[in-house]
């Protein structure tokens, strides 16, 4: 049974990987697969959901896409680009921070949608192109994502399952590094595109000429929607002294939010993307199989011996791994998968946070190397495809995957210095 | 009820060669909100209102949920319809919406309904008739109601 689940988990992973079929289609298969051959039994199936991810994912669809109606993203996305005067530097560092910063409290995949309509819009006034603003944007997103419990889904699923880590620690042991990571890269790559980026004066100038409040003047709960997602945030600070769950903070915020600034409850939850929902429940439901065959301690045995239990060598073997993992998968299933072997890994000693991080930095990092690694990649190369500017596997990874050398060695420095 | 035979059909459509500009000068001639396209006399695509509005104005614009804020149009955003012109008409044509000349009248009000334009191009027998307005459909439905 255990090289059946196995079998059935890498399966699913090689078609994900290769795109063959849809990643839900293919979780929800898995995980049939798993119940149906009795590699897990079905109550075993439905404990192996992690409901406070779903509930988590749930609400903040609903709390940012009730806002994003408003067109506050809108607005200050393009003040940033006033800001800028058109200088590209600034461009590039506003834009690669307001989408980080976004990303940070909204998540990454939302930013991206939200952010690179804009900037192709942004990129034709100016005259130049669009392509190198929204490949730095796009690992702005993963990268800034990296930074709260509810930036990235790695994040997510880590902060859910892990009990002793709150939203704060997550903000205190990834913020800085994060932050850090984003400065080199955007810099590095303002080198790599600054002659792409050269505006004509005359263009920048026309920057000025639009009315970014106007949206917003028009729109009828921009008041209610902003003070409630600012309320969930800073929730989210207080849940644990206040002994409340994120899902429940971020589900209580989309609750309010409909009461208040939602006249539809049915177009409000069409917000809710159910493809991801029910991604999310297929893999539960088959890493829940991998557990029950004993596979996921086989896994974490197996690291254990490599890395001699050395505290270090477990860290970097998460960290490269996580990152390597993800570069070639997709960092959600990966991580899925990996979550049990690190809590395995702790066995019953006393809780040591050090290994969540190295697999948050891998994983959320390692979403960069690759066109399909991140779920904000692949959504940021459709909405370039459908706009007629096609980005290629190929050209992606020429940037992606050197950026994500030099943010896992960034990490595993930081892992080195201040965590291990 | 009457039949589609006894609706007026309008003789709108466009070769598979033509190029985008042919397709909407076809569009805005005769005035409906769809043409097909033809090949040897089959439907193969369908140009509709939609797909002009998405080939005179930049592509992401259908990404972006707010506008307002180019009260003042930047001129860099004018110049779509010249890249747009000689563009086959295949690279901007979706799945047709077709329907048989002797398809029953409540099936094609069906079909207006879960189609997003005014128009369906009628075949019969799989050959190419003409472009039915939704309009011109719900007008002569109404008349049948009225004469009877």
């Amino acid at each position: 049974m255990e090289w059946l689940a196995a079998g059935i988990f890498v399966a699913a992973l090689a078609v994900i990987a290769f795109e063959w079929v849809h990643r839900t289609k293919v979780a929800l298969v898995g995980a049939s697969l798993m119940v149906i051959l009795g590699i897990l039994d079905e109550e075993h199936a439905i404990e192996a959901v992690d409901w406070a991810t779903l509930g988590l994912l749930t609400g903040m669809m609903i709390l940012v896409g009730l806002t994003e109606r408003t067109g506050v993203f809108t607005y200050l996305a393009l003040r940033v680009a006033q800001l800028s005067r058109g200088q590209p530097l600034r461009l590039v560092f506003l834009l690669a921070f307001v989408t980080g910063v976004l990303s940070a409290f909204l998540d990454n995949l939302t930013t991206i949608l939200l952010i690179v309509p804009i900037t192709l819009l942004l990129a034709d006034v100016l005259g130049i192109s669009a392509i190198p603003l929204v490949l730095i944007e796009i690992l702005a997103s993963n990268i800034g994502g990296t930074a709260t419990l509810i930036g990235d889904p790695p994040n997510i699923m880590i902060g859910t399952r892990v009990q002793e880590l709150g939203f704060l620690d997550f903000i205190v042991n990834l913020a800085p590094v994060s932050f850090f990571t984003l400065t080199v890269v955007t810099a590095l790559l303002f080198l790599v595109y600054r002659n792409q980026l050269r505006v004509d004066p005359a263009r920048a100038a026309e920057i000025e000429r639009l009315d970014p409040a106007r949206d917003i003047r028009q729109s009828k709960y921009v008041k209610r929607s902003v003070a409630v997602l600012v309320g969930t945030i800073v929730a989210f600070f207080l849940h644990t002294p206040l002994h409340i769950e994120p899902a429940v903070v971020a589900l209580t915020g989309a609750t309010l939010l409909l009461l208040v600034a939602a006249d539809d409850v049915e177009h409000a939850l069409e917000r809710v993307e159910w493809s991801t929902i029910f991604f999310f429940l297929g893999l539960f439901v088959m890493v829940g199989g991998l557990e029950q065959q004993g596979i996921i301690s086989q896994v974490a045995g197996a690291i254990g011996e490599v890395t001699g239990g050395s505290r270090v060598g477990e860290g970097m073997a998460i960290l490269w791994g996580a990152a390597v993992g993800s570069a070639m998968v997709d960092n959600i299933p990966f991580t899925a998968a990996m979550i049990p072997v690190v809590d395995e890994l702790a066995g019953d000693g006393p809780f040591d946070d050090a290994n969540w991080w190295a697999l948050a930095l891998g994983a959320c990092y390692g979403g960069n190397a690759t066109m399909i690694a991140a779920a904000a990649n692949v959504a940021a190369a459709g909405v370039l495809e459908r706009a007629g500017r096609p980005i290629s596997f190929v050209r992606f990874l020429a940037i992606g995957a050197p950026v994500t050398a030099l943010s896992l060695v960034i990490a595993a420095v930081y892992l080195l210095l201040f965590q291990l | 009820m009457p039949t589609l035979r006894e609706m007026p059909l309008v003789d709108a459509s466009v070769g598979r060669s033509a190029t985008f500009l042919d397709a909407a000068r076809a569009l805005t001639e005769h005035g409906v909100a769809a043409v097909a396209v033809v090949e040897d006399g089959r439907v193969v695509g369908m140009f509709t209102d939609d797909d002009l509005l998405r080939g005179l104005f930049p592509r992401y614009l259908e990404q972006l949920r707010h506008t307002a804020f180019l009260e003042r149009e930047p001129s860099a955003l004018g110049a779509r319809l010249d890249a747009a012109a000689a563009e086959p008409v295949t690279a901007h044509m979706r799945e047709p919406v077709v329907v048989d000349v002797e398809t029953a009248a409540v099936h094609v009000a069906e079909r207006f309904l879960h189609c997003d334009w005014g128009a369906v191009a009628v075949v019969e027998r799989g050959r190419f008739l003409g472009m039915l307005p939704q309009l011109e459909f719900a007008r002569a439905v109404m008349a049948s109601r009225t004469d009877g």
